[in-house]
């Protein structure tokens, strides 16, 4: 188990956003989290990655205790996350974006070296562009890149703090269907080809069913189904949650 | 990828000074106090340093203080104190002033840096209000309150006396171009990056592991240490420490002139500082209301370059860039 959480818990007020919720990922596994609007997936996400305090309940990654690490040091511990709404550097490169991320292991406050000359930061930036497809863009400003193209060069970001898991908070939000199946695609390669352990939140149904390992299903910030695929969509009760919902990029 | 390739590729990412931009400047300020005075050019030295640190927290780190008078104006009192009671030489009042000012922003960071925005101008404006009113009563029997601090000893580099308003400006250069040179080194770095993408997105910076609060700390620090050398240098051109140099309106001086010249461009404070201070000097001769035609002026300037001077020069520049980088991609 890489990943694993105890009856954790987040309640903003009176609201339960997260409860009680035991969640497991084991190394190299791909899985995803799905659930309604509000259903408390991108609470989840931010207790894990230590951007929220847990009311109560904890995290463990490798099983060590990490329910009250920050944000910047899950990072360097190997948890990475990319958000719902995109956040990169706009108006830096392409390179520079990927490169700020890679360099963050190696050295920070080196106020001397010039950049340039980590050149094994540089040459890793490279190969993580081609992975994402943003090496013939790479002088690019952040800012020109289309929406999709933000999405991935914000998966390369993560990628470059070299994770063991990937939390990917609906990286194909806002894109196209033709776009949403090239990302689905990638990321099933960075988890089959990279073994990279990945958290994935989605609204898109048609992509969860075919990718993931399995999925956990949350209502009202608690765990209303768990398991593969196949199990979940058998499952009366997520029938009855996702009734009506439409979606049809993989079909 | 092989490693030739990558090689190829890495080699296009670089942005390197032009040459002919380094060689244009260098230029520039040795021929200055042929051109204009010499104590405006050397005026002009002085504050480029000031605002050389102070883009490195407002342009590059996206942080607005609105009490840099405090380093500014302590490096100045420390300079002129250690020279004037203590009698020691040039370097040493030099490094007493830049020092004093770094630990004065060691503390100030302590107690302000989880601060963000106009909570962090706030703070720092109080405390360089709080300098500025224990300079002009409290210690006034060190400090001479309201007359400033007068009877500083001049100083001698070697055998060259710094009095010697010529001088004076070429031992300043040398400085400035090596504050140039190291201002250039910092932005490369690692940390420089650093700075930028905290300035981009604080959220991503610490989603890419980095202690986003250190980052805001250094760079106040660092920044305070142009502060300081700036205040000490302008100990020297002066000859004396008015108490001005601690008053929030040398604060609001140097926010505007970096405004002026375009933040978060290395040349934006030099080309800031000398069009305020060139304008200041020559309204002023015609006319004691100076004021109302150089902030008439800065409007213009502002209207014509939203982003500064050489902000928007910049900025053309990139979008020229851009388009090419695109055609490119189109065609090829």
């Amino acid at each position: 188990m890489i990943l694993r959480t105890e009856r954790i818990s987040k309640h903003f007020e009176a609201l339960r956003a997260v409860d009680q919720v035991d969640f497991t990922l084991k190394q190299g596994q791909l899985k995803s989290i799905i659930g309604p609007n509000g259903a408390g997936k991108t609470t989840l996400f931010n207790l894990i990655a230590g951007i929220y305090r847990a009311t109560s309940g904890k995290v463990f990654y490798k099983d060590r205790d990490i329910t009250r690490v920050p944000l910047y040091a899950t990072s360097r511990l190997g948890i990475t996350k990319t958000y719902q709404i995109t956040h990169i550097f706009p108006s830096l490169t392409v390179f520079e974006n990927v490169r700020i991320s890679a360099q963050c292991r190696r050295t920070s406050f080196n106020f001397w070296r010039t950049a340039h000359s980590l050149s094994a930061v540089n040459e890793r930036v490279l190969d993580i562009l081609e992975q994402v497809e943003l090496l013939e863009k790479r002088n690019w400003l952040a800012s020109t890149l289309s929406h999709g193209e933000r999405r991935y060069l914000e998966i390369g970001i993560a990628l470059a703090t070299e994770p063991e898991v990937l939390l990917l908070d609906e990286p194909t939000a806002g894109m196209s269907c033709a776009e949403t199946n090239l990302c689905a695609e990638l990321i099933q390669k960075l988890n089959k080809s990279l073994n990279l352990s990945i958290v994935l939140v989605e609204h898109d149904m048609t992509v969860v069913m075919a990718i993931s390992d399995e999925i956990l299903v949350l209502n009202e910030g608690r765990t209303l189904a768990q398991g593969t695929p196949r199990e979940v969509s058998d499952n009366e009760e997520v029938q009855r949650v996702y009734l009506g919902e439409d979606n049809a990029c993989l079909a | 990828m092989d490693s030739i390739t990558k090689q190829e590729m890495l080699k296009d990412v670089e942005p390197r000074p032009r040459s002919t931009i380094v060689w244009a400047t260098a230029v520039a300020l040795i021929l200055l106090p042929l051109v204009i005075s010499t104590p405006l050019a050397t005026e002009i030295l002085v504050w480029s340093i000031f605002g050389l640190g102070f883009n490195l927290l407002l342009g590059y780190t996206g942080v607005l203080s609105f009490g840099h008078a405090a380093y500014f104006g302590l490096g100045a009192y420390t300079a002129g104190l250690t020279l004037r009671y203590w009698h020691v030489g040039l370097w040493t009042s030099l490094a007493m002033g830049i020092a004093a000012p770094m630990i004065l922003a060691c503390f100030i960071g302590l107690v302000a840096i989880r601060r963000r925005g106009v909570y962090f101008a706030m703070i720092s404006l109080a405390f360089g209000q709080m300098l500025y009113f224990l300079a002009l009563s409290p210690l006034k029997d060190i400090t001479r309150g309201e007359d400033g601090l007068t009877h500083i000893p001049s100083v001698n580099l070697f055998f060259i006396a710094l009095e010697k308003p010529r001088n004076l400006y070429y031992f300043i250069l040398a400085i400035t171009v090596l504050m140039l040179y190291m201002t250039w080194r910092i932005l490369q770095s690692p940390f420089g990056r650093l700075l930028q993408a905290f300035r981009e997105n604080e959220e991503r910076a610490k989603a890419c592991g980095y202690n986003t609060t250190l980052v805001k700390f250094f760079s106040l620090v660092l920044s305070a240490c142009y502060g300081g050398l700036a205040g000490s240098l302008n100990t020297l051109y002066l000859g004396y420490v008015p108490l001005t140099t601690l008053f929030w309106l040398t604060s609001g001086t140097i926010v505007m002139m970096t405004v002026l010249g375009g933040k978060g461009t290395f040349l934006g404070p030099l080309v800031g500082v000398a069009v305020f201070l060139f304008l200041q000097n020559t309204i002023s001769l015609f006319t004691p209301r100076w004021e109302l035609f150089v902030g008439a002026i800065f409007v213009m300037i502002i209207l014509l370059f939203p982003g500064g001077i050489m902000g928007t020069i910049q900025e053309k520049y990139l979008n020229r860039k851009m388009i090419r980088l695109q055609r490119k991609a189109a065609t090829g």
